[in-house]
């Protein structure tokens, strides 16, 4: 009975909430009980580590780094249900912070060999345990520990600079297709693996199962164990190359909502990668994150997990992360947001009375967001068959954005002052209207319809019926070709934009108000290059949004391009994670991000690098001038 | 408490008994129910212990044991601690209980609250199914209890309140929860819980190794026991 109590206190604490009665079980077994009195010093920095996980059954503790002048700076304070010492447990060095009880304190204390073992045997455990003892260590300390340069900046760049190969388990158990599922799943209780890979005839895999495969399509359904393996292994399977950055395997594996992934090396199969292996690896995780959104069930719940996005940022640019990389992740992660929203706000309102693609454009749409920005969306509906179901349709839609606006605006994404959103009427319409949109704006380039035209023509779908977005992206293929008269208004605007470079190669800042003597790195430096490389995307035809996407999709069909792909490509992601740092410490310091910098804070080497991405935009913006020449005004 | 391991270590060449320092000593905190509190007659019903490493109690591997008693299961004990003669009538006799709580104990500091009623009967068993007897060294908390009350470190404790140490009154005063009473077990675990917060006073009293700390609790150590004691037998 005394552990019965245990049990019930630790049903109600992540992560041990997440284990079944068994497993809870055989962790009641290996804890211990201590009592700190208030003011007590139960771990102290550079003292030997933890030797226990600490669960905090009553009272709270503080935990507190030496700062480099000796003083003593509390960094978190931890409190019922909490858990500390995990970091020192794992880590075999000495104490890395100094944590007291500030009241009466109770503790469960989890023995290490236990912990090894739950986080061996249940990822999840793993990835709470990281997640809620790394960021907020990381998030406090970042700003001491981040360096202003940022090319020589933090050490450990791991997820960006480590190697699939490098890390995915080398032992690879395979089973015939022929075998049964108690045959797999002997297989895998004998290597203490969690997931086991099913190979053909010629020992190619085609698919594979995992814990996860056996709880729920086997155990949960009752399912027969003398079934062949093969109906219930995972289709299509998903691969990544061991040659790839560990950092493809996160975007992946948050894209199909998987953990485990297949490693394949010089075409063979070389190993898996499980979610635990970048665990590790990372320390915390996006996927972490993606989960815990995917888990939530309503715009409440939804309002706390999304606050924590910058928190990612923060992690991503601590480990040196690439700017397209960060984007990357933060579109991804941001992407799952606003679907998860509107998935609550259908279930609220039923199903639609005709599918409908929901459309994001301007950066979200380039997938080149940084911190959260305006609501940039749109609705494109099916053209309905009857009147009444257009007027359902408008009904419907009118609703529902109205909704879907209002959440947004509680996850955090204020809504755009220009109205390009859905709750827009204008911009919530049928396909045939939105075609006609389209063609509109390029037959016509008023000035007018060249601003909505850079604004929409960089969508994206984001959620609903794929097939109608590419509907429309085909439309407007189809009506750019050779449309010299539009393509040339689109010229014309892009090199209007010149960089900021004096005649004595000085840069040229604000020269008055709030912003004086800054530099705008939106407008000069991201605004051109993403004008530039839209243009040479439209011209050629390319189908890709995002500016790093369509620079790799015209090197083998822009000849400009081809010879320039490298450079185009460093300057922007340079630019961009100058832009990202500069909001992060913003954000950091308590201030609204916006994207000015004062060049003279700039080390000699950023500055060269800035001075050699405007170079590069000039020349491009020259090149433009002499294609477009007769039309530019 | 680096100091205190730091104390041990510098000592190490020279330890004996007793000069070990209290972080690192296994203790085994004991519970019995009894039929009833006449040493001739009685005998025990059931037997409850958790295991201690120095401040740290053992949560997974509790010791509980009903016996089948000799004496009959009088109606007063029955109301106390619940355990109905048809509880006890299938369960192992006090000879292979009273072995398993032997090895269970080992070589450690047995601990309990007003220690010297269990002993008594399970000194008497062990002698007489297994000749054996209890060598062990013992600790009451009842005692460590009336030693601080007498050097004023327990501020709070309520001065109105008689000296006599009630094990549930001592729980409350120190919030400790108390879910079950009168169940050796749950009354093993509490008394451990309550010498578990007797550990940090004690430690600032410079009580620091187990040879002081039976030293000032010894169960039989004062006149007290007598009237505790006598106190208890009137219930």
């Amino acid at each position: 009975m005394i552990q019965d109590e245990i049990l019930q206190f630790l049903k109600k604490v992540p992560p041990f909430q997440f284990l079944d009665d068994q497993v809870l079980t055989m962790v009641v077994q290996n804890l211990s009980m201590e009592f700190y009195p208030k003011g007590a010093v139960i771990l102290k920095q550079d003292s030997p580590a933890s030797d226990t996980l600490k669960i905090i059954k009553k009272g709270g503790v503080k935990v507190s780094v030496k700062s480099k002048d000796g003083e003593d700076v509390v960094i978190d304070y931890r409190g019922e249900g909490d858990t500390f010492g995990l970091i020192s447990l794992m880590g075999k060095e000495r104490q890395k912070t100094t944590i007291v009880a500030v009241d009466d304190t109770i503790c469960y204390l989890l023995n290490k060999e236990t912990v090894y073992r739950l986080i061996d045997d249940h990822p999840p455990v793993t990835e709470y345990l990281l997640q809620s003892h790394f960021t907020k260590y990381i998030d406090k300390t970042y700003g001491e520990m981040h360096s202003k340069s940022l090319f020589y900046g933090s050490s450990d760049h791991l997820l960006f600079t480590t190697l699939i190969g490098d890390i995915a388990g080398k032992e690879v158990v395979t089973v015939p297709e022929s075998a049964s599922i108690q045959e797999a799943a002997r297989e895998m209780a004998k290597h203490r693996i969690s997931s086991i890979i099913i190979a053909d005839r010629n020992k190619l895999p085609t698919g594979i199962v995992t814990d996860r495969d056996l709880r729920e399509k086997v155990v949960a359904r009752g399912r027969d164990v003398s079934d062949p393996v093969k109906d219930i292994m995972n289709l299509p399977l998903i691969r990544v190359d061991a040659k790839d950055y560990c950092f493809e395997a996160v975007l992946k594996m948050i894209k199909h909502n998987i953990h485990h992934i297949v490693v394949i090396k010089d075409g063979a199969l070389r190993g898996v990668l499980t979610n635990h292996d970048l665990m590790m690896l990372q320390g915390t995780s996006p996927l972490s994150f993606a989960k815990d959104l995917e888990s939530q069930q309503t715009i409440e719940g939804l309002v706390p997990v999304s606050a924590k996005i910058n928190r990612v940022v923060g992690l991503l640019l601590k480990e040196g992360a690439r700017a397209g990389n960060i984007t990357k992740i933060l579109t991804e992660l941001n992407d799952r947001l606003v679907r998860k929203v509107l998935e609550i706000t259908e279930k609220k309102l039923g199903r639609p009375p005709v599918p409908y693609c929901w459309i994001a454009f301007g950066s979200e749409g380039r997938k080149e967001q940084t911190f959260k920005t305006d609501q940039d969306n749109a609705i494109i509906y099916e053209d309905a068959d009857t009147p009444a179901k257009e007027e359902a349709a408008k009904r419907y839609f009118a609703e529902f954005s109205t909704l879907a606006q209002d959440s947004l605006l509680r996850c955090g994404f204020p809504p755009c002052p220009a109205g390009y959103m859905a709750s827009n009427g204008k911009w919530r319409q049928p396909l045939g209207a939105w075609k006609r949109y389209f063609s509109s704006w390029v037959a016509e380039p008023t000035p007018d319809a060249i601003l909505h035209a850079l604004i929409f023509f960089d969508f994206r779908t984001v959620y609903g019926e794929i097939v109608i977005g590419e509907q429309l992206r085909e439309h407007l293929a189809g009506i750019l070709k050779d449309q010299k008269v539009f393509l040339g208004h689109l010229a014309n605007i892009t090199v209007q934009n010149r960089p900021p470079i004096g005649f004595f190669k000085t840069f040229v800042v604000e020269k008055t108000g709030e912003h004086k003597d800054q530099l705008n790195l939106k407008v000069k430096g991201i605004a051109p290059l993403v004008d530039i490389v839209r243009l040479f995307a439209l011209e050629k035809g390319v189908r890709e949004t995002s500016t790093l996407e369509r620079i790799e999709a015209l090197r083998s069909r822009h000849t400009v391009v081809a010879e320039f792909a490298d450079e185009l490509k460093q300057a922007f992601e340079f630019i961009m994670l100058l832009r990202i740092h500069n909001q992060f410490e913003q954000i950091e310091a308590g201030r609204f991000p916006d994207n000015f910098i004062n060049p003279s804070r700039l080390s000699n080497l950023e500055k060269r690098t800035i001075r050699e991405a405007f170079g590069l935009i000039t020349k491009m913006q020259d090149h433009i001038i002499e294609v477009y020449k007769h039309m530019i005004l | 408490m680096a100091g205190i391991l730091n104390f041990g270590a510098r000592r190490k060449c020279h330890l004996h008994e007793g000069d070990e320092p209290i972080s690192s000593v296994p203790f085994v905190v004991i519970d019995t129910e009894l039929t009833g509190l006449n040493e001739r007659k009685d005998s025990i019903v059931s037997v409850g212990a958790v295991r201690m490493a120095g401040p740290r109690i053992s949560l997974g591997d509790p010791f509980y044991r009903l016996i089948k008693p000799r004496a009959a299961l009088t109606r007063e004990s029955v109301i106390i601690h619940g355990i109905m003669p048809s509880d006890v009538a299938a369960q192992a006799d006090s000879a292979s209980v009273l072995a398993e709580f032997a090895s269970f104990c080992g070589q450690a500091v047995l601990v309990g609250h007003c220690l010297a009623i269990d002993l008594a009967f399970l000194d008497r068993e062990m002698k007489r199914v297994l000749d054996a007897r209890i060598e062990n060294r013992l600790l009451d908390t009842a005692e460590l209890f009336g030693w601080m009350m007498n050097r004023g470190l327990l501020e709070n404790c309520d001065p109105a309140a008689p000296g006599e140490p009630d094990l549930y009154r001592l729980a409350r005063w120190l919030d400790i929860p108390v879910s079950e009473t009168h169940h050796a077990l749950t009354d093993a675990y509490i008394t451990a819980q309550v010498f578990q917060r007797f550990l940090p006073l004690l430690r600032r009293e410079g009580i620091s190794t187990v040879g002081e700390l039976v030293r000032i609790g010894d169960p039989l150590g004062g006149g007290d026991r007598f009237r505790i004691k006598g106190e208890i037998s009137s219930l």
